[in-house]
């Protein structure tokens, strides 16, 4: 009885002040709200009977990281399609287009400046998933390179190139108005 | 596109201009890419598309809280009742607001009421520890478009970063500090060559206020509450370049 009141002041002292964190990466992985609640959900039951192997200081990483893997692993399990990454339709034809169809007028920094909500969610969206949680964690989350690396498990070389390449591809698609 | 600007800038360099404006660089790295930044136009240019980015994520996507169904729910699933949870951020406020209106001087208590320590002394700890330590910051870039979002996620709130390089007072990073157990945002400015720290805690129940003086462990200290937050400038500058710098931030802030 002891112990489980001691887990549940842990969890509400370590883990209940990141939830939002947790909520907005679920819903970056998964781009959908509805998703992202139920993958929340599950990764907080996880995170509650772990929740004495969590380090104090390293609370947000380890949530954010058990997040990863429950997304990654219902992905997987009820949208395949969405983990499928090799084809990123929009940013190759913006690639391809962006040569004949050259805003001349306006510089791209002043394109990027207008963009608007909406169209930064749907730029965003339609990164691959490795680019679109990578640019997340660093952009809205605020998280640096070490932290973004655990969480997503890779290099943190790869996390450099994920994270210049989402924003050339950003970049593209605000360029090219394409949103 | 890296690609198309890469004809004379190596990727490599790319890269660094993207490590630096994540306040990923050391002191001397950093100032390595900040002066090929300045010879490089492509760089230059590069580090603008970042800038361009970040602001429009900044200003156009909001970091939506999770909704407070889902809470409840986790919270109810995992069996958090409202007397045995901790406080929430919102009952801690709350708390801070009453023990505000109940001590009503101007002695400041912490949240924790344990401490021994005021906030003063914990804030001029901090400014001690940061020249002390092999760099006052922990994030080392004169780009507050690095150094404001490097702080998010780390702190309950991003704190307001001006740049005053113009005026003498350049923007030299931040770090978190810890009062009452509680991380804080630190901004680290200079002046000549002096270290100013700002430390901005967030405290709902105050009222604004106008900034008051005083010396602690031969360090000036000003101090002045907007828009619920506490500001603190310590240093060992001149009383009078302290009193100019926070009068030029306030500026900034209206």
């Amino acid at each position: 009885m002891g112990a489980e009141e001691d887990k549940k002041a842990r969890f509400a002292r370590l883990i209940t002040p990141y939830l939002s964190h947790a909520y907005r990466l679920a819903r970056s992985i998964t781009s959908s709200p509805t998703d992202a609640e139920d993958i929340v959900q599950e990764a907080c039951l996880r995170a509650f009977r772990g929740i004495n192997g969590v380090v104090d200081t390293n609370a947000r990483a380890w949530l954010l990281t058990i997040v990863h893997h429950t997304a990654c692993t219902w992905l997987r399990k009820n949208r395949p399609a969405a983990l499928i990454s090799v084809v990123n339709v929009a940013a190759v034809e913006a690639k391809q287009a962006k040569f004949d169809e050259q805003d001349a007028d306006t510089p791209e920094t002043a394109l990027i400046a207008k963009t608007n909500r909406a169209r930064l969610e749907a730029a965003i969206g339609s990164l691959s998933l490795p680019y679109r949680e990578t640019f997340t964690l660093r952009e809205v989350e605020g998280l640096n390179y070490r932290e973004i690396a655990e969480i997503t498990g890779v290099p943190i070389g790869t996390v450099m190139s994920r994270l210049s390449r989402a924003r050339d591809q950003l970049d593209d698609m605000i360029e090219r108005k394409r949103l | 596109m890296t690609n198309s600007t890469s004809s004379s800038s190596s990727d490599n360099s790319i890269q660094l201009v993207h490590a630096y404006m994540d306040g990923e660089l050391d002191l001397t790295a950093a100032l390595g890419i900040e002066e090929k930044i300045a010879a490089d136009p492509k760089l230059a240019a590069e580090r603008e598309r970042i800038i361009a980015l970040r602001e429009a994520v900044q200003q156009n996507l909001p970091r939506d809280p999770i909704p407070p169904a889902l809470q409840r729910r986790i919270e109810k699933t995992i069996g958090l009742r409202q007397e045995t949870s901790h406080p929430t951020w919102r009952a801690l406020a709350a708390s801070v607001a009453l023990a505000v209106l109940v001590t009503s001087s101007s002695t400041w208590l912490f949240l924790d009421a344990k401490a021994p320590q005021t906030m003063e002394d914990a804030i001029v700890a901090g400014h001690i520890r940061g020249l002390m330590a092999p760099q006052p910051a922990d994030v080392a870039s004169t780009e507050r478009h690095t150094v404001k979002p490097w702080f998010n996620g780390r702190v309950v709130e991003a704190p307001h970063v001006a740049d005053l390089t113009s005026d003498g007072f350049p923007l030299i990073g931040g770090r978190i500090d810890v009062v009452g157990s509680r991380p804080v945002p630190t901004l680290v400015y200079g002046r000549r060559k002096h270290i100013i720290s700002l430390t901005a805690v967030p405290n709902a129940g105050r009222a604004t206020s106008g900034p008051s003086v005083s010396v602690d462990s031969g360090y000036n200290i000003v101090h002045w509450v907007t828009n619920g937050i506490s500001y603190w400038a310590v240093s060992d500058v001149s009383a009078s370049d302290l009193d100019e710098f926070a009068k030029l931030f306030r500026a900034t802030q209206s």
